[in-house]
């Protein structure tokens, strides 16, 4: 499904990214672990197409088609979605409102018909209770005032609104409580699908015990330096990055 | 006495001529260039709720004269002492450090005046500063302060400004402090006065920071009832300097500080606190100004003002981003405490942005002391009259506790109990 | 991000839909301005004497005064002598007594505007007086309306119908020499509304003012009076649209609120005037003044405004504050693209104890334009507990636009409390590729941004207007994505 061949990006000048390799298949879940600065959220923003991010070299595919050539919104529609780390408030936009121009704008994009107010409030109702929030954030502005936790649900809801073919998941799991750790997990496993493929990026090991990924990938100092199953993030976290000889001093967890 | 129509009319009589060439050049200029000022008015926009209180007469046009008398303050570092603007030599302690030199306009070689002349006035607003024009066209004398580069000073600089108003007239000091690269300095500037005829002090300070400069600059305006005080304070910011500037003033029947900041280096920093009282029939108006001109340039401002009794207290903040000034951060704040039915207290906190990328906000209140905190004070026993000086000092605490000189602390502390043993009668 | 400017350059750029010109005949004044044509305009009207003297009374003030000079607006001297104080289509010998005889070519007209006016199709609870250049064509739901007691109908039928109340409370709010453009007005108003809601009646439906301007080289200088009797409420809403023409026109209007004891009047104005083209050649001189008196203890005005035309705006809806616990309201939204220029406020003067006000400004700038928020909060000394909320925001949308907020606060009175905030934001990179990251347009993330920010605004709006506003949004904002 998607194709990373020796990804280069920088941003500001600076190279961030130096030569990811990556294959995932439609229905695997493949976990990105790396220390601080590795380059783990440099890689979730270039796959949904922040400008920030200047690719220099390489290609990116979905389903054979060069992503790299699309807009930000194009690759949306195209089945990307991009669970933000720290989701950015949008005021005086209510949540129902912006996920409808969403929803519709996908809708639309795949020649069906959009969802009016009442039957995609009924819709929204229902994802709003697998996440565990409280409909009436429906019409509060996007992000505004939500706590942590809140705004982390909200990501999730938005995917399993949004029905992607590839979810990247950008440290999902940074501030949660044990709880809504367990709600957004629960969230996530829900997506689990034959045809989605799945991209979790974490710092930490225990969103794995969650979510259990089909494969393990080590990014470091911007490339991708080990590869293996699960048995490879309960290793990390029994030994830290420093077994593999990359410097982290926050590893612990 | 008849007043003063026209400000150029009578305020622009012949100074004496003990200044170098090029420095007399900068004054007749000046002079000419002030041909038919008018005198502000209401609807003088920068003078709107203050030109009632300037009651210039024309006796008042003459500069008064020196008169050596050694300054009653004593104060923990050097110190320069102005009588009527004129340098006091005797009575001053110059700085005996390395890297700084304090120099009189009047001893100046041909190759300083002539560069000092340059710069002096670059650092306002001409438009918005009538009376720094006027200034300009009036010194009799003046400091040049220089820091070299890496200069630290030791100890703060103080520069007392004393006024002998036993006679009509007026005191035209003028200050130009120039900081080199990484240079700090503390200066301090205190206006005093004594007698009671009626005097002007039209006074006029500039700062230039060069980069990485580290200025605090401290005022206190405490002259008496018959002085009328127009102050101007112009600073110019290079790249990643820091300018930090703490005023305290007390009402008077006239008090007016302009403080003009441009940042003009990428990284410049400033700070403006202030703090004014006002009780009686006084008046003081503070006019700020910060121009980002250049990118990632910081300012903070705060100012707070209490007016007691049937005085008049006014603010005036403006913040301008210009056009190229993305990432400028500013935010500006002013509190005010209105204690009497008969004060007025106006404020206009103004914003005028021309980049997208900045953030900038201003706030400003207006209000009494909060009865629920009075009557918790004095639920606890505590008399009403100390509740209410507990609480207005605590609206201004903040920003007195942050002055960086103790004995000024002390003095502003000292006067503004006076002014609560005035204000907050014994029930 | 550099292509969020980018596409709001893009977004901006977008054709002004009303600016079309009905060809119509119409009788027209020579340009100029001097005593016969208040004269002339005076006896067109049929006005009784009081209101000629009035008129020129008016005019030798103007004569006297300068045009101001201290708003925050940059333009070329107007020439007062270049103007037609006076156009009207023209028709057959008397006012049009149904809408039967009104020009069909002025129904097509407003019909066209969304705004209707035959009986079928009229906006449901909505009585629309609709004004074309100097005159009133049509007042719709007239007899509803005059069941209720409510008088709506146009201010130069009231000059002859009602002589009293037109004598008693015009020019009582906004005197004839309050301003240069109040005194211009006070001499040649042509037409605009006049209400009347008489003790205790709640007004049935929404009133309506549609103004349009047509003709080439007029000036448009309508007048409204709305007086609320004691307990009574009116809802009342006005449009205006022009053609688009290459030279700059003025509207100069004045508009006046009486609200007696426990009245409340809510005055909500979408205001679209033709804003000149993308270089900023043409657009209408907005230059209103608009102050309601709370004259009655508890009474309530409120103003709602969004304003997307004009080349210049000029407008200040203020509330005299005088009754006991009156309530002054401000809203704005002030939209402004390629090189228009708005300097807009409001002023609340708290006279009473106890009155109240809120300012809630929401001013966005894109293009070249000049958005200034000035306001003018007043407590004197009989405000005992009087307070106002002030908050002004601004939106930047591109870097070659100003934002400005000139708060003028002034109190006498200790009791009295004022807060006020003003922030300044631009639509972020985050919440574009936020946006974007879920499929959404980058033009429609804009406009959806923007009304986000508007939206305690527009929630004041009455229901169908305030869809009618987010879509007037989202047609200025066109081409501003860049």
């Amino acid at each position: 499904m998607l194709s990373i061949k020796n990804l280069h990006a920088s941003v500001e000048g600076k190279e961030i990214l130096k030569g990811i390799n990556l294959e995932i298949k439609a229905g695997e879940v493949h976990a990105i672990m790396g220390p601080n600065g590795s380059g783990k959220s440099t890689l979730s923003q270039v796959l949904a197409g922040n400008d920030a991010f200047e690719v220099t070299s390489g290609e990116v595919t979905l389903n054979g088609d060069n992503l790299l050539d699309l807009e930000t919104e194009e690759r949306a529609r195209e089945g990307i979605f991009l669970a933000f780390q720290y989701p950015v408030e949008i005021p005086g936009v209510s949540n129902l409102q912006f996920l409808r121009t969403a929803v519709n704008a996908m809708r639309k994009h795949r020649g069906e018909e959009e969802m009016n107010a009442a039957e995609f409030m009924k819709l929204a109702k229902e994802v709003s209770k697998q996440v565990d929030l409280d409909p009436a954030f429906l019409k509060r502005g996007v992000n505004e005032g939500f706590s942590g936790g809140e705004k982390k649900r909200n990501e999730i809801m938005q995917a399993l609104l949004l029905q992607p073919k590839l979810a990247i998941l950008d440290e999902t799991d940074s501030g949660l409580d044990i709880d809504a750790l367990q709600v957004v997990s629960n969230g996530v496993n829900a997506l689990r699908a034959e045809d989605r493929a799945i991209l979790m990026v974490t710092h930490y090991q225990r969103l794995l015990n969650h979510i259990v990924p089909d494969y393990v990938h080590v990014l470091a100092g911007g490339r991708i330096v080990k590869s293996g199953g699960r048995e490879l993030a309960l290793e990390l976290e029994e030994k830290g990055y420093g077994w593999l000889g990359i410097k982290d001093e926050d590893t612990s967890n | 006495m008849k007043s003063v129509p026209m400000l150029s009319g009578a305020f622009l009589q012949p100074a004496g001529q003990s200044l170098p060439d090029p420095l007399l050049a900068v004054r007749n200029e000046r002079a000419a260039a002030l041909a038919d000022m008018p005198m502000p008015t209401r609807k003088t926009e920068n003078w709107k709720y203050s030109s009632k209180y300037l009651k210039l007469t024309e006796d008042m046009a003459a500069t008064l004269p020196a008169t050596e008398k050694a300054s009653s303050l004593d104060v923990p570092g050097y110190r320069i002492v102005l009588n009527n603007g004129a340098i006091n030599r005797a009575d001053s302690q110059y700085p005996d450090q390395g890297g700084i030199t304090v120099q009189h306009f009047s001893d100046l070689d041909a190759d300083d005046a002539s560069s000092l002349a340059q710069k002096l006035g670059s650092t306002l607003d001409a438009e918005q500063t009538q009376f720094a024009q006027i200034n300009s066209a009036r010194f009799e004398d003046g400091l040049l302060i220089r820091l070299a580069a890496n200069t630290v000073l030791d100890k703060p600089l103080f520069i007392l400004h004393e006024t002998a108003a036993t006679q009509n007239g007026s005191a035209f000091p003028r200050i130009f402090v120039e900081a080199g690269t990484n240079s700090e300095m503390t200066l301090v500037e205190a206006y005093v006065s004594e007698g009671d005829s009626a005097a002007l002090v039209d006074t006029v300070t500039e700062f230039q920071l060069a980069d990485g400069a580290n200025i605090t600059s401290i005022r206190l305006t405490m002259e008496g009832e018959t002085v009328q005080h127009i102050g101007a304070t112009g600073v110019l910011q290079q790249r990643n300097s820091r300018f930090e500037s703490h005023c305290v003033g007390f009402g008077g029947p006239l008090r007016r500080h302009d403080l003009q900041v441009r940042l003009e280096g990428e990284g410049a920093e400033t700070k403006l606190n202030g703090v004014v009282v006002t009780q009686g029939k006084q008046h003081y108006d503070n006019h700020t100004s910060i121009d980002h001109v250049a990118a990632h340039c910081n300012s903070e401002e705060t100012y707070r003002n209490i007016a007691a009794d049937q005085s008049h207290a006014v603010f005036n903040g403006r913040i301008h981003i210009h056009q190229d000034a993305q990432k400028s951060n500013a935010d500006m704040n002013n509190k005010n405490l209105l204690l009497s039915n008969g004060a007025e207290i106006d404020t206009k906190p103004e914003l005028e942005i021309y980049a997208d990328d900045v953030k900038c906000a201003h706030g400003a209140t207006i209000g009494q002391l909060d009865e629920t905190s009075v009557f918790y004070l004095v639920s606890r026993g505590i008399g009403r009259r100390q509740a209410n000086v507990l609480l207005t000092m605590a609206f201004i605490n903040e920003l007195v506790e942050q002055i960086p000189v103790e004995a000024v602390r002390d003095t502003a502390q000292a006067r503004l109990n006076d002014f609560f043993d005035q204000t907050f009668q014994e029930a | 991000m550099a292509t969020t400017d980018k596409e709001v350059k893009e977004l901006i750029k977008r054709e002004y839909e009303h600016g079309f010109v009905t060809e119509i005949e119409s009788d027209t004044f020579e340009p100029g301005l001097n005593e016969d044509v208040i004269r002339r305009l005076s006896e067109i009207k049929q006005e009784p004497e009081f209101m000629l003297e009035w008129r020129l009374k008016a005019y030798r003030r103007w004569l006297e005064m300068d045009e101001p000079e201290w708003a925050h607006v940059d333009f070329p001297k107007v020439d007062y002598d270049a103007i037609s104080y006076y156009s009207a289509p023209k028709k057959k010998e008397d006012m049009p007594q149904s809408l039967d005889d009104v020009d069909p070519e002025l129904l097509r007209t407003y019909e066209k505007l969304g705004i209707p006016l035959h009986e079928r199709a009229k906006l449901a609870g909505v009585a629309v007086d609709a004004v074309f250049d100097s005159v009133s064509v049509a007042t719709t739901f007239k007899e509803p309306l005059e069941k209720a007691g409510v008088i709506f109908c146009p201010i130069s039928e009231a000059v002859q119908k009602y002589p009293e109340l037109v004598k008693k409370y015009l020019g009582s709010v906004v005197p004839a020499g309050d301003n240069y453009f109040a005194a211009l007005n006070s001499a040649v108003f042509s037409d605009g509304s006049f209400v009347y809601i008489p003790k205790g009646v709640r007004c049935p439906m929404e009133l309506s003012t549609y103004f349009r301007i047509n003709a080439a080289n007029t000036g448009q200088f309508e007048r409204t009076l709305i007086i609320a009797e004691e307990g009574s409420y009116v809802s009342y809403l006005e449009g205006c649209t022009a053609p688009m023409r290459d030279e700059n026109q003025l509207h100069a209007a004045v508009v006046e609120l009486v609200a007696l004891d426990d009245a409340q009047i809510k005055y909500s104005t979408v205001q679209n005037w033709y804003p000149g083209d993308e270089n900023g050649k043409g657009g209408i001189y907005n230059f209103v003044t608009k102050r309601g008196a709370c004259i009655g203890k508890n009474s309530k005005i409120s103003w709602t405004q969004v304003e997307t035309g004009s080349a210049i705006t000029w407008k200040y809806p203020s509330c005299v504050l005088r009754g006991e616990n009156s309530v002054g309201e401000f809203y704005s939204v002030a939209l402004t693209h390629n090189y228009q220029q708005a300097d807009t406020g409001t002023k609340m003067i708290h006279l009473g104890k106890n009155t109240r006000s809120t300012i809630i400004s929401k001013g966005i700038s894109a293009g070249r334009s000049s958005n200034a928020y000035r306001g003018l909060v007043k407590f004197g000394p009989g405000a005992e507990g009087a307070r106002n909320f002030t908050q002004c925001d601004s939106l930047l949308i591109g870097d070659r636009c100003g934002a400005h907020t000139f708060p003028y606060i002034e109190s006498k009175n200790k009791s009295a409390i004022v807060e006020h905030e003003a922030t300044t934001s631009k639509v972020s990179d985050e919440q574009m590729f936020l946006c974007r990251q879920r499929g959404i347009d980058p033009e429609q993330a804009v406009s959806m941004i923007v009304n986000g920010f508007c939206k305690e605004v527009f929630k004041e709006l009455p229901m169908e207007f305030a869809v009618e506003a987010g879509k007037l949004l989202e047609v200025s904002l066109e081409g501003s994505v860049g």
